[in-house]
């Protein structure tokens, strides 16, 4: 276990980020994984996925957002309206989803309300919802706006070979993730599905030199371990709506079962591929996050997510896949639908979930699905 | 869902219902009152429609036409293009060969219509797998079509990318379960700047390409010309009817902003809509002429509904505002923006022009109509930047002399859901008393009818407005 990513994945104070603020590098955080961290870095600036985790009530998320709605916005509203976010030199709101683009409105308001809880840079961040075409060039001229409006922020210049750079960097990191995935795909496997995750959330919120180190020495370890997790359990994937929370792990594991992969945001599911180092890094960059992604945000572009999880879900060996979705996010509800069906063509057993964000509420529900699912993949009987 | 309810054709029934209800418009009283007696449900719409006279009858007569084109496009040889409300239909009418079919503009028939309204096909999506937290709009009859209660459908076709997640994510389902090509136009968060245009023009014309390929029919200039032609002499009656609203008391029954919106839904650019719109125009000038509201009775207070009408139970909400002289002044579904609107003064720059120099300009202007369709204009960006929510409500509001605003929608609606207190809070600093209604608009399960009366009731009353 890697204390540094057991740290990242349970924590939003972190002391890596401390030091890259103490070393004068600014520190942005984002809400969605179509913002390219590439851009950041190469402005010398350290990008962190916003997380809601440790909410304990939701009384300023339900002050601005109405009830309808999911509660991941809601959740990161509340930590940044209780002060956890209050290091971030800015923020880049990303029209990832109605809940969250309204992420937008709501913290500016309530930034107007509560003082101190806008960052002094908040910025929307525009995304299109189809990956190519016309859109492909649209987003492009979206991730140019955004690089712009860094420079003149933070009174910087982003350079090609700083964006080279940042580029090469994030691709090593990719290319070790996929080394994560291939030894968790092994049978038997000798890293458990909790442990990889945090690796996963660590490298959302982590610097990504601090990161890459420590993932190397943890693929590096893990490569030298001789007592599998495996043995005599079923291997799960799990896929659906925006997932932080290592406790849905953990509490998978815990009536055991391993999680060999998984397609959550947070997880493995932005890392399908490389950026193009052989052209110019804006629209490789461009092509790589819009085109390289499977969230289901993209409309009409089920089969190509169907194909990618169901590769996904073969390579990883797994008995079965569980779909989760948080309670309003229609768009993974719906898929998750469709997904079921197609999964069972083709002889995949899947348990289909709806939580809200976090753990706090619904442990016990959901243990009582775990175990039923589990049973009956021992059984046979699905 | 009830196997009985997979034996009755959906746009059948629809074509049927409307073909029956126009010729009651022909009917003697005594045969009026035995036909109200058997259909107590359907009576809901119908009497109070029927009492409006002459452009209810053309209003009766448009909806029958669509639903019959519908049921009979194959037999003709035609495709039938699944779409949205806010999808202005122009683009299809402009092809030899392709007929729409509008989810919502269904819920809404059967809301009104039907005792279950369509509960069934509600809860259909929901079982062959689509999230029944999804917006009951688009649920209501895509349940049928699922089901195969509905036309077959050949292609599918949306503006809503940027818009509203649970619009698009229903369509694109829809199109999966039934393995059909889909289409949807993307929405940047901006309306007017330069880049944001030329990016509506070119995906617009992506989308022609799309229903050529899959449509495979011949797109006729000369008939996009009429249509567009047709649609400004539209625009100028509806501005008419529009300026008209702004008088005290208002002259326009508050059923005539329903007419209006289902009119241009289903039928923009099309001469009985021309027609229906002057019928209303003659019925509103003649009230305007003798100093009468709408209601039929006096005015007591005026209400600008910021978001959009309640069909769960009848026609309640309208009755509802009848009967306690409240004026329905508009909504977000009524208004459309073209450049010679009144109530563009508040918004320069912002509106579509028709333009029909060339087939270029006049692919540009339906792009530039698409872009401003309610909902597809007004919930893109965030709700306070400019032309957006707060903009638009607060200039409308003013314009037509609100005494109140009023949210109404669907639990669905991830969108405005997520920023509705924000607005009620501005809206009310800006001295509109502002209620939000939490019943489904679609699906009275949710909040009985009697429930939100009873909230209407409570707010017209403690706020002092009655």
């Amino acid at each position: 276990m890697s204390a540094l990513f057991q740290e990242a994945a349970q924590s939003i104070d972190l002391a890596a980020i401390r030091t890259a603020k103490q070393n004068g590098m600014p520190v942005v955080g984002l809400t969605c994984s179509f913002a390219p961290v590439e851009i950041f870095y190469a402005a010398g600036i350290v990008p962190v996925r916003l997380r809601g985790i440790h909410t304990e009530s939701l009384a300023i998320g339900d002050a601005y957002y109405g009830p309808f709605v999911c509660t991941f916005p809601k959740a990161l509203l509340q930590q940044a309206g209780s002060g956890f976010y209050d290091f971030l030199d800015g923020a880049v709101i990303t029209s990832g989803c109605d809940g969250m683009r309204r992420l937008d409105e709501c913290w500016r308001k309530m930034g107007s309300d509560i003082e101190g809880t806008l960052p002094r840079w908040f910025t929307l961040f525009d995304v299109p919802h189809k990956p190519d075409g016309v859109a492909l060039s649209w987003y492009e001229s979206r991730i140019r706006k955004l690089m712009a409006a860094i420079e003149e922020r933070f009174h910087v210049t982003i350079t090609i070979e700083a964006l080279e750079k940042a580029i090469r960097d994030q691709n090593m990191i990719r290319e070790k993730i996929w080394e994560l995935g291939v030894l968790r795909s092994q049978d038997p496997v000798f890293i458990t599905g909790t442990e990889a995750f945090e690796a996963l959330i660590a490298r959302t919120v982590l610097p990504s030199d601090v990161y890459l180190d420590a993932l190397t020495s943890l693929v590096d370890e893990v490569k030298n371990r001789t007592e599998p997790v495996s043995l005599g359990k079923k291997r799960l994937f799990v896929t659906g709506s925006i997932c932080d929370d290592v406790d849905l792990f953990r509490q998978i594991e815990e009536k055991g079962a391993v999680v060999v992969g998984e397609s959550v945001c947070y997880g493995m599911r932005n890392s399908c591929d490389t950026v193009r180092e052989d052209q110019d890094p804006v629209t490789a960059l461009a092509e790589h996050y819009l085109s390289g992604s499977i969230c289901p945000r993209m409309f009409g572009y089920y089969p190509m997510r169907r194909d990618a999880i169901l590769d996904m879900v073969k390579t990883a060996k797994a008995d079965g896949v569980i779909m989760q979705n948080i309670r309003f996010c229609d768009l993974h509800g719906s898929e998750n639908g469709l997904l079921e069906k197609d999964l069972e063509k083709e002889g995949i057993p899947a348990l289909r979930i709806e939580k809200e964000y976090g753990t706090l509420t619904e442990k016990g529900r959901l243990r009582m699905r775990f175990d039923a699912f589990l049973e009956q993949l021992k059984s046979g009987d699905t | 869902m009830r196997p009985e309810l997979k034996e009755y054709a959906l746009d059948e029934l629809f074509a049927k219902t409307f073909d029956i209800a126009g010729k009651a418009v022909r009917s003697t009283d005594k045969e009026r009152a035995i036909l109200l007696r058997s259909i107590p449900y359907v009576g809901g719409l119908l009497e109070p429609m029927l009492a409006l006279g002459k452009p209810a009858a053309t209003f009766l007569e448009i909806m029958g036409d669509y639903y019959t084109n519908i049921v009979n496009a194959r037999a003709r040889g035609k495709k039938v293009v699944m779409t949205t409300f806010c999808f202005d239909p122009t683009i299809f009418y402009a092809f030899d060969n392709l007929v729409p079919v509008t989810l919502e503009v269904g819920t809404v028939i059967t809301s009104i219509l039907w005792k279950r309204g369509s509960f069934d096909y509600m809860d259909f999506c929901t079982e062959v797998g689509f999230s029944e937290t999804g917006c009951s709009s688009q649920r209501g009859t895509m349940g049928a079509y699922l089901a195969g209660a509905g036309v077959d459908i050949d292609m599918v076709a949306i503006n809503m990318g940027g818009v509203c997640d649970t619009n698009g994510n229903a369509y694109s389902f829809a199109a999966q379960y039934l393995g059909k090509p889909f289409y949807g136009l993307d929405y940047p968060s901006e309306l007017t700047p330069g880049d944001v245009t030329d990016y509506h023009h070119k995906d617009y014309r992506a989308l022609i390409r799309f229903i050529e390929e899959q449509g495979g029919g011949r797109f006729d200039i000369d008939r996009l010309r009429e249509l567009l032609e047709e649609k400004k002499i539209q625009d100028e009656l509806t501005h008419e009817l529009e300026d008209m609203q702004r008088l005290v008391p208002n002259p326009v029954p508050g059923l005539f902003n329903l007419m209006l919106y289902a009119g241009r839904y289903t039928w923009s650019g099309g001469k009985k809509y021309t027609r229906m719109l002057k019928e209303m125009v003659d019925v509103v000038r003649a009230n305007a002429d003798k100093g009468l509201s709408g209601l039929g009775k006096p005015e007591k207070c005026r209400a600008f509904l910021f978001y959009i009408d309640n069909f769960s139970f009848n026609v309640g909400m309208f009755q509802w505002l009848r009967k306690n002289q409240v004026s329905h002044m508009g909504n977000m579904l009524s208004r459309f923006f073209p450049d010679n609107a009144p109530y563009r003064r508040d918004v320069q720059g912002t509106c579509y022009r028709i333009d029909t120099t060339s087939l270029d300009t006049m692919i540009d202007t339906l792009a530039d109509i698409n872009a401003r369709m309610p909902m597809t204009r007004t919930i893109r960006g965030p709700y306070d930047a400019p032309n957006m929510w707060l903009e638009d409500s607060l200039s409308l509001a003013e314009m037509y002399k609100a005494d109140c605003c009023i949210y109404n929608g669907t639990p669905g609606c991830r969108n405005t859901w997520s920023n509705v207190k924000l607005i009620m809070r501005d809206l009310e600093k800006h001295g509109f008393p502002t209620h939000l209604v939490y019943a489904d608009a679609f699906d009275g399960r949710v909040e009985s009818w009697e429930t939100t009366a009873m909230r209407l009731d409570e707010f017209f009353s403690v706020r002092g407005l009655l």
